[in-house]
């Protein structure tokens, strides 16, 4: 009996406060739907358990190491050039997808022809199909001997070049996915309004339709970015992994796990992590910076 | 600027838009489009600026031909229903746009740019609001920074697609009175497509009445309004009550009632259908032959200086609406189930013909 008198006054006392701190900080704002505790507990037991937990065990394993050690494993050549590659490669496909993520979306959603919903189909391909597949179809075509290696003057697999390739592809469904929706949210009387205001079909782009999307733009360039640094399967096959030439950081880090080097493994990890998190945080500052105008105060 | 449509017709697949339009504007007036959803007259504004291309006929524009010209040379205002103020510009951004597009050549100066768009926001009163963004506006304020937008480019032409019909009642009336004191104030042709008869009555100095991708009459407030000409027009224009018969030496005959109708005095027994306003309606206590209806009060409505009488004619039981003076009520005393005699003062007499259009 004491036993649970005490808790449901536990519970009470828990109310209370919750209340008066929602009350202070302002957090919890009236509405109609109630379960805001609710949901949030669960949001941040969910994020805990699946995100912040695991990415802390990198910090944990690596900080079992002496700082020499440390800086000996992570600045060391060939884990350097890896980060090059990586962030490097991984920042053009964000870019080649940003812009021909736009313009595949533009077609999609301006232009009906046969087979539309075929290609809106095969965007989201890359999605599905598993990485190792799409990495050895990739370096077969592209191979000096593949279908279309054989008619490219310069090598592709095995080379950088490959690695954006294989990066592009994986990537390449977050851009159309997030402009689609934008664009066509776009009023055609937009459009007309800036014509008949005297604007030329360009100025019309850039000025009126170009802002629109450029916020959408970015978001689907972040998530393909983020996707490209993390990927593994597609891009061992065609970047031959070559050591200080066409080796990505992910590869490293798999490569160390195998020779139970955990250790070197997580630092590594940690400041692929680190540097992410830093990127990953200005290119969201730039979206919302660019977005800003849409939100009504 | 003159504008002159000559012979337009427009189809969407098989829906015919529009069908041989022939119009004429002069400069300086305000013209009102007016008819119900569907009857061409936001196509026929659209083709005017060049939104729409015509499937056949020629536009004018003074006594230059422009059909084959794009909106964006045409130099048309063009406000649209739903404003589409660009979103992500300021308000001051949003009606200097169409100065800051122009070709380097003829593109005012920043200094220059910058006091037309103060002066159009002081004419549009605004000017305390030129750095917010339209999302931040109400209805009536983004109408007015779309009507600024449109006149920054000094438009010989405003065209105007329904523009107050998001609006509530009183802003509405305010921004017309307004609109005509701008019309007044540029020496524009103005157009205006609306569906609500009042509107085009208060403002405008030329109603086009149009129904299913025609024409209907053109003429001033009061010559649609006193004289028209189709029964639609007469339908669309106001209230209106219908007496069906036959005519027989200038009388309109139904059952054992003869309306006297001296205009068709030669007539010999044609259908017809008279119509008469509801203030052409005059109530009476006493039945005066076969002059009048009978018919029972249904309703009374008594806000304002004129009451309206909804009754049911005996007999037909076909719905009657009167207005009478709120004296003229009282001298009568009439309640709510009542039987009265009504008698058009006024009828318009339609024949088969006028409805085959």
């Amino acid at each position: 009996m004491r036993s649970i008198s005490n808790k449901q006054h536990e519970n009470e006392r828990i109310q209370v406060m919750g209340l008066r701190k929602s009350k202070k900080t302002g957090f919890k704002k009236y509405s109609i739907l109630p379960g805001f505790g609710l949901t949030m507990g669960y949001t941040m037991l969910y994020l805990s358990i699946l995100v912040l937990l695991p990415l802390s065990m990198i910090i944990f394993y690596s900080s079992q190491m002496s700082w020499p050690e440390f800086w000996d494993t992570v600045l060391d050549p060939r884990v350097v050039a890896s980060y090059k590659l990586s962030f490097g490669a991984s920042l053009a496909a964000g870019v080649i997808n940003m812009v021909f993520g736009v313009l595949l979306a533009w077609v999609l959603v301006r232009y009906s022809f046969p087979g539309k919903k075929i290609i809106d189909g095969l965007v989201d391909l890359p999605f599905a199909l598993p990485t190792a597949v799409a990495g050895i179809a990739l370096t077969t075509v592209y191979a000096p001997n593949g279908w279309v290696g054989s008619l490219l003057g310069f090598k592709v697999v095995f080379t950088p070049i490959g690695v954006v390739i294989a990066l592009t592809f994986i990537g390449l469904p977050f851009v159309v996915r997030m402009v689609q929706p934008v664009l066509q949210s776009l009023e055609k009387e937009v459009e007309e309004a800036s014509a008949s205001l005297g604007a030329s079909r360009f100025q019309t782009f850039r000025r009126i339709i170009f802002p629109e999307v450029l916020p959408a733009a970015l978001a689907g360039f972040t998530l393909a970015f983020a996707r490209s640094l993390g990927e593994y399967g597609s891009v061992v096959f065609i970047s031959g992994n070559m050591p200080l030439k066409t080796e990505i950081t992910p590869l490293l880090i798999m490569t160390k796990l195998e020779q139970y080097d955990y250790a070197g493994a997580t630092a590594i990890a940690a400041v692929m992590l680190v540097t992410s998190f830093m990127l990953l945080f200005i290119i969201n500052f730039i979206q919302w910076w660019t977005n800003r105008k849409f939100i009504s105060h | 600027m003159s504008i002159v449509i000559n012979s337009v017709s427009k189809a969407f697949g098989t829906f015919q838009a529009l069908e041989d339009i022939n119009l004429e504007i002069n400069t300086g007036e305000l013209v009102a489009l007016l008819g119900p959803s569907g009857s061409g007259k936001t196509s026929l504004l659209r083709i005017i600026a060049g939104l729409e291309s015509a499937d056949q006929g020629s536009i004018f524009f003074d006594s230059e031909n422009i059909t084959g010209i794009t909106a964006k040379e045409r130099k048309v205002g063009f406000v649209f229903q739903h404003y589409a103020l660009f979103r992500h510009m300021t308000v001051f951004d949003n009606i200097a746009y169409g100065l800051k597009v122009r070709p380097r050549k003829v593109r005012p100066g920043k200094k220059d740019i910058q006091n037309k768009v103060h002066e159009l926001l002081e004419l549009v009163k605004l000017k305390d609001l030129s750095n917010r963004y339209p999302a931040q506006l109400s209805g009536g304020q983004r109408q007015r920074v779309a009507l600024a937008r449109a006149l920054a480019v000094e438009p010989k032409v405003l065209l105007l697609d329904e523009p107050f019909g998001a609006l509530d009642a009183k802003v509405r009336k305010e921004l017309r009175r307004w609109l005509r004191r701008l019309h007044d104030e540029f020496q524009i042709s103005s157009i205006f497509v609306t569906h609500d008869q009042e509107e085009a009555l208060d403002v405008a100095d030329k109603i086009v009445v149009m129904n299913q991708g025609k024409i209907e009459q053109i003429g001033t407030p009061e010559e649609v309004y006193e004289n028209p000409q189709t029964p639609f027009v007469y339908d669309f224009l106001g209230s209106v009550n219908l007496f069906k018969g036959r005519l027989n030496n200038g009388k309109l005959t139904q059952g054992n009632v003869n309306l006297e109708i001296p205009d068709w005095a030669g007539s010999d027994n044609m259908e017809a259908v008279g119509y008469a306003r509801p203030h052409d309606i005059s109530i009476c206590r006493e039945s005066a032959g076969e002059g009048t209806v009978p018919a029972i009060i249904s309703h009374i409505h008594l806000v304002g200086p004129i009451v309206q009488i909804e009754l049911v004619r005996k007999g037909t039981n076909e719905y009657l609406e009167a207005e009478i003076p709120k004296e003229k009520y009282r001298k009568l005393g009439l309640n709510v189930g009542e039987e009265v005699f009504i008698k058009p003062k006024q009828l318009k007499i339609f024949t088969p013909e006028d409805f085959i259009i």
